[in-house]
């Protein structure tokens, strides 16, 4: 169900998979906590500088709902079993997250990838005709010149940008 | 026979693994061999033919002719399409056509023939790279066989190779980035092996005749450009080191050179780890405003120029920007 939900932000359903998840999330509660939870990591993710979400009024009103306990704890050994199995609910949400966020990765199509590495990869430029010296004299020592032979010092004469 | 069970499984799971091994090390053997041959026959094969030089979303067409003669071998390979170039090499020399002007671009070391494969550069390819055959394809109507090189570390492209089963020539060569696309490749569209070839521009006479005026040809010294034969490369400890170049790159040489264009000779040490090469060039800054710091490219070529105490240091590599960043930022002047 996640995995579908995911999938349909991500456009990668078909029309008829779509509707009926759709249908679904209108319908259930748990889908559409899912769909809401999954939009607000997906904006947190994009655009951090643009969440406002002030959570602190609900934790107030939450906590106000919430019964005082005025009983002494019976037991301090139960008290650590329920630590480790919240410990270990908190993990396997966290493991949650980050096989989505993972998975979100994942499923970029290669077009998607490629104008992000494009973004992140240090500026390059073509490499001025002045600097052809530099080419033809590392030419002169490279393996690739035993590979390739004479073909790879077309690299060296390329007339490049300001030939056009 | 309980006894015996579990020394059999450990028997039978380690001649598993010798096997495996030994394919692996076969496959690996039988595609430097491959190279080997590529190596010879690009030497000893006469040839002619067009290909198409595709980088960074731009394609280049040329012809390329090869003739290997009782002395030596010659080779010419000029633009079909753009302005015009020409390159000849000849007895280790090299000699570009631009501008009607025939410019000597080698270091004078005067090697007798072109480079091959050495025994411990094929080794050194083996460590580096994972050797492995791909079947067979067609190219330029020859039937080839495909090999792949692929990097044990990202700081490397990978590389991958047609060869003509038959003669052993290098029919296709392709250049590939972590994300399997192609970074540039070469590829024959024509190809003619052996067979009558021209060879009128083998010597000089060729030039006298008005067609072909603008032909380049090989000729003797007294067409160099003064200027870039003035100094011979000669073995040097210049005392300068990088100590960020990857593992497996090996220094091959370290010369003072001349280079043309420059007025001070220029130190040039060369790094290769089998399949690609890198240069560190270190010259006295010119104070030349136009030796723009930072990083271009070309193909499968990355450049990098920085100016540091007083000197220009330039890096050239076949390998991904950042090996030549990483390599630049750690080039330092070691004294003698």
């Amino acid at each position: 169900m996640k995995q579908e939900i995911s999938a349909l932000m991500d456009g990668e359903l078909f029309e008829d998979e779509a509707d009926k998840l759709l249908n679904r999330i209108g319908r259930g509660t748990v889908a559409h906590k899912d769909w809401e939870i999954y939009h607000l990591i997906g904006d947190v993710l994009r655009q951090p500088e643009h969440i406002h979400c002030d959570l602190s009024a609900r934790v107030r009103d939450r906590m106000r709902d919430e019964p005082t306990v005025l009983a002494p704890r019976s037991h301090a050994v139960k008290q650590k079993i329920r630590t480790v199995a919240l410990s270990a609910a908190a993990s396997l949400a966290a493991v949650g997250v980050v096989a989505w966020m993972s998975q979100q990765i994942g499923t970029e199509s290669p077009s998607q990838m490629a104008m992000q590495n494009n973004a992140m990869r240090p500026v390059s430029i073509q490499i001025q005709p002045k600097s052809n010296d530099y080419l033809m004299a590392h030419q002169e020592f490279s393996p690739s010149t035993d590979m390739n032979g004479g073909a790879s010092y077309i690299r060296m004469v390329s007339y490049g940008p300001e030939g056009k | 026979m309980r006894l015996l069970a579990p020394p059999c499984g450990k028997l039978l799971g380690g001649l598993l693994l010798a096997v495996a091994a030994n394919a692996y090390a076969g496959e690996s053997q039988a595609c430097l061999d491959w190279l080997k041959t590529v190596a010879f026959a690009g030497h000893q094969t006469d040839y002619t033919g067009v290909f198409v030089y595709q980088y960074d979303n731009r394609v280049e067409t040329s012809r390329i002719t090869h003739l290997a003669e009782a002395d030596s071998e010659y080779e010419k390979i000029e633009s079909l399409d753009g302005p015009k170039r020409e390159i000849v090499r000849h007895h280790g020399h090299v000699w570009s056509y631009n501008n009607h002007k025939m410019i000597q671009m080698d270091s004078h070391q005067g090697r007798g023939r072109f480079p091959s494969l050495l025994p411990d550069q094929l080794s050194r390819l083996g460590s580096n790279y994972q050797a492995r055959r791909e079947g067979m394809e067609r190219v330029a109507g020859y039937d080839a066989q495909v090999i792949s090189f692929q990097p044990r570390d990202s700081l490397r492209y990978t590389h991958k190779i047609w060869v003509h089963t038959d003669s052993g020539l290098l029919l296709k060569a392709a250049v590939l980035s972590d994300k399997n696309q192609a970074v540039e490749q070469y590829a024959f569209t024509q190809l003619q092996i052996g067979g009558k070839i021209d060879r009128s521009w083998l010597n000089g006479t060729a030039s006298s005749s008005s067609e072909h005026n603008s032909s380049a040809t090989v000729h003797g010294p007294d067409l160099l450009d003064p200027e870039s034969a003035k100094y011979v490369a000669s073995p040097t400890n210049s005392g300068w080191v990088a100590d960020a170049i990857p593992a497996g790159f090996k220094k091959t040489m370290e010369i003072l050179r001349p280079m043309h264009g420059r007025h001070a000779p220029v130190t040039q040490i060369v790094f290769s780890d089998g399949l690609s090469a890198i240069s560190i060039f270190i010259e006295p800054d010119d104070g030349d405003e136009d030796d723009v710091d930072g990083l271009s490219s070309r193909g499968a070529v990355n450049l990098y120029h920085k100016i540091s105490n007083n000197h220009l240091i330039t890096v050239v590599g076949e390998v991904p920007p950042r090996t030549v960043m990483q390599v630049i930022d750690s080039v330092r002047f070691n004294g003698r």
